[in-house]
């Protein structure tokens, strides 16, 4: 059975690359639809094609490009799709962000090697807010109401701590490529 | 300027709003128009947009990262629970069961995919408490708005203490004592420091506690074992010395010692000058003490009328609320047939959750229980207690057990992890699926961790629903669910029983290991409902709600 186990390592190249460049793809379309559940759906629509589309990707090219061409692809075919009074851009904006976000991989990356650290440094208390706001399946509403406080509260807490968390990263970030970037 | 320089900070209020807003769903039509013009014509905005946008993508992704430190429970809302949120699991994880097969052919490649490999496993953390100070009291608190709500007992770390109005007692863990009546803005710094920047305040510092620095805008007061109040306003502060004595340095001059029955009048911007006593409104124990009691008292008769409502509800099997009569524990469903009052052994009566106004029950001693019989058959379980534990010292610490675990019974306990646990035995005539020394055919339905040593000595809402028409096993911590789980067909029982059981131990354990048969729970019990239904999820919120201490 060659045939078999050709394609078992051909998936397995598939599962290895698209696991490793998840997080980088779904970057990428995050920064192209309102909310996390459209880059959810955009991402998984993304893998299907990628995964019928395997067999004309040369391993010797770089697997993210590649994948951000589809990307970009399925997130325009999404926002076609989606209702008009949700707040999804328009069509030249959004192929202005893809490429843009394209162009800065790198540069993201290390802005995201910066976000871990700034998370570190965060007071326990800031760290738990912001996991409880991003765990899935909770409502800010339903927390604030239980601690007797409000969302509105809530939101205000978290977004001082995600103004901080740009703060921190940007320093790290910015400062760098000011004074010219890695030697 | 290279527009990927700008920073979010050099936005307006504004512009940081709408992305702020667009993130968290808020963001008005209008807004989000003038957001996309934003977008469209500046290359800098758009940078920084991509940057938060990161950022959010990040933090969705990776819930609980950049820390090894497994995030403690109690959380945000300190007395509230939260599952633990591992790592995400991969997109393919769910594109692997809606493609198919038909595109993973190999099986070791479906294996590779199981979620079971994706979850980082969960560090088990050290015990630590962070802190220096707790919260004694508090009487009305009203809290400055974007400031969470804090409660009687939570410890306070380096942080702003900002109340609108009302009364706080903080304990410093130096000794010293200071009552805070708002509005007021304090800065804790130390157990040995802090700053009042605006409000009202009355320190007691016994002679451990001996230099504890209080700082007002422009003046360090330095306590030389005393009680003192200090009122501060936006012109002035104003320090009276009441028993004993303290040393203060007004606008870097001259260090002035102060004998008790002294009063200084300390201008922002001036210099120091003596006043009369009595001019300044420093709370006071006394009253605050009365107050307590009086909000209390109408707190807990909140709760004896959701009492009273609750015990008529039909549903309930058994509604035990530990106001005990000797050696009683009277059962108050209204609307059962059976006498279900339970009969103590070797708990101890104690404080409940209103000292003073309600009992509960202490289950540190190993033989500790509660004996009840609850004869009949019941389609479905709720159990809802509020619990308070000490420590997790068994490897099983029971809530309430029936005795022989017998076909249709139950198992509701908390493991040495902080895990909830309900099973209902499946049926006990046939072996143990996973342990050969194991009794019965049954399944444990465990919920995440739920409890850390930080939460010690804290009065929880559990609750756990059997539910075989809906077919699944939820699990709650203070009205939060924490844990969902299918009812699978070989794991369904219908008929369910209780008969002979404890509430706070197990009577019959099968086998003679101490580690596994002793269950005692270290920690109290106040109130514990069984219900013949599966409550909603709302309704275990409402009667966490109506049920819980200074709603």
């Amino acid at each position: 059975m060659n045939h078999s186990s050709e394609d078992d390592s051909h998936y397995e190249l598939f599962v290895r690359r698209f696991t490793h460049f998840e997080p980088d793809l779904r970057r990428f379309l995050r920064s192209m639809l309102p909310t996390h559940t459209d880059t959810d759906e955009v991402l998984q629509q993304t893998a299907i094609v990628i995964l019928k589309k395997f067999d004309q990707y040369d391993p010797e090219t770089h697997f993210m490009k590649w994948a951000c061409v589809i990307g970009r692809f399925e997130a325009l075919a999404y926002r076609r799709k989606m209702a008009r009074d949700r707040h999804v851009f328009r069509e030249d904006i959004l192929s202005l962000i893809a490429h843009e976000s394209f162009e800065e991989i790198d540069q993201q990356n290390l802005e995201e090697e910066a976000l871990e650290h700034c998370l570190s440094q965060l007071q326990g208390s800031q760290r738990k807010l912001v996991e409880l706001a991003y765990t899935p399946g909770i409502k800010v509403k339903d927390l604030a109401a239980e601690a007797g406080s409000t969302p509105e509260a809530f939101y205000m807490r978290l977004n001082r701590i995600r103004r901080n968390l740009m703060k921190c990263i940007e320093a790290k970030t910015l400062s760098l490529s000011a004074e010219g970037g890695h030697a | 300027m290279n527009p990927k320089q700008s920073r979010f900070e050099d936005l307006t209020r504004e512009e940081q709003g709408w992305i702020e807003s667009y993130i968290d769903g808020t963001l008005s039509e209008t807004d989000f128009r003038a957001m996309e013009d934003r977008i469209a014509t500046d290359p800098s905005y758009r940078a920084i947009f991509r940057r938060y946008l990161a950022m959010d993508s990040h933090l969705f992704a990776n819930p609980g990262s950049g820390e090894a430190e497994r995030p403690a429970t109690g959380a945000w809302l300190r007395d509230e629970t939260r599952p633990l949120s591992p790592s995400r699991l991969s997109i393919l994880t769910p594109l692997a069961i809606a493609a198919g097969i038909a595109f993973f052919s190999g099986l070791a490649f479906m294996h590779w995919l199981s979620p079971s490999e994706s979850i980082v496993a969960e560090k088990q953390e050290e015990a630590s408490a962070e802190g220096f100070a707790v919260i004694e009291n508090l009487s009305a608190p009203v809290w400055k708005e974007g400031v969470d709500a804090k409660r009687t007992g939570d410890t306070l770390s380096k942080e702003s203490f900002e109340l609108e109005s009302g009364t706080a007692e903080i304990q410093f863990f130096s000794g010293a004592t200071m009552i805070v009546a708002g509005p007021a803005n304090i800065s804790l710094t130390s157990a040995w420091e802090a700053t009042c920047h605006e409000g009202r305040v009355r320190m007691r510092v016994p002679p451990a506690a001996r230099g504890f620095k209080l700082h007002a805008p422009s003046t360090e007061i330095i306590d030389l074992g005393t009680e003192f109040g200090l009122e501060v306003t936006d012109r002035e502060a104003h320090v009276e010395v009441f028993d004993g004595e303290i040393e203060f340095k007004h606008r870097g001059g001259e260090k002035r010692l102060v004998e008790g029955g002294a009063a200084w009048k300390l201008p922002i911007d001036g210099s120091e000058s003596p006043t009369q006593t009595g001019q300044a409104k420093i709370p006071n124990q006394n009253d605050f003490e009365s107050q307590t009691s009086e909000l209390n008292r109408a707190d807990f008769d909140r709760w004896t009328k959701h009492r009273d409502r609750l015990s008529r509800d039909p549903r309930l099997i058994a509604y035990y609320t530990f106001e005990q009569d000797g050696g009683h524990l009277p059962d108050l469903a209204a609307t059962t047939s059976h006498n279900h009052d339970g009969a103590i052994v070797l708990a101890e009566p104690v404080d409940g959750r209103w000292p003073g106004l309600k009992s509960g029950l202490e289950f540190r001693r190993p033989g500790a229980r509660v004996r009840v019989n609850i004869p009949g058959e019941f389609e479905a379980f709720t159990f809802s207690a509020w619990v308070r534990i000490d420590s997790l010292d068994r490897q099983y610490n029971a809530l309430f057990l029936g005795d022989g675990y017998e076909t249709g019974e139950p198992h509701w306990q908390i493991d040495d992890q902080g895990r909830m646990m309900l099973s209902i035995m499946v049926d006990d005539s046939r072996p143990n699926r996973t342990n050969k020394r194991g009794r019965g055919f049954h399944h444990i339905y465990f919920s995440p961790t739920m409890w850390d040593l930080s939460m010690s000595g804290q009065w929880l809402h559990l609750a756990s629903t059997f539910d075989p028409s809906a077919r699944k096993v939820s699990h709650f911590v203070n009205g939060a669910l924490i844990h969902e789980e299918p009812i699978t067909d070989e794991f369904l029982i219908e008929q369910l029983r209780i008969g002979n059981g404890d509430i706070g131990n197990w009577s019959q354990p099968f086998r003679e290991d101490p580690t596994w048969a002793i269950r005692n729970l270290n920690g109290m019990i106040d109130e514990l409902a069984i219900f013949k239904q599966a409550l909603s999820n709302e309704e275990i919120v409402a009667l966490f709600q109506n049920s819980r201490v200074g709603r």
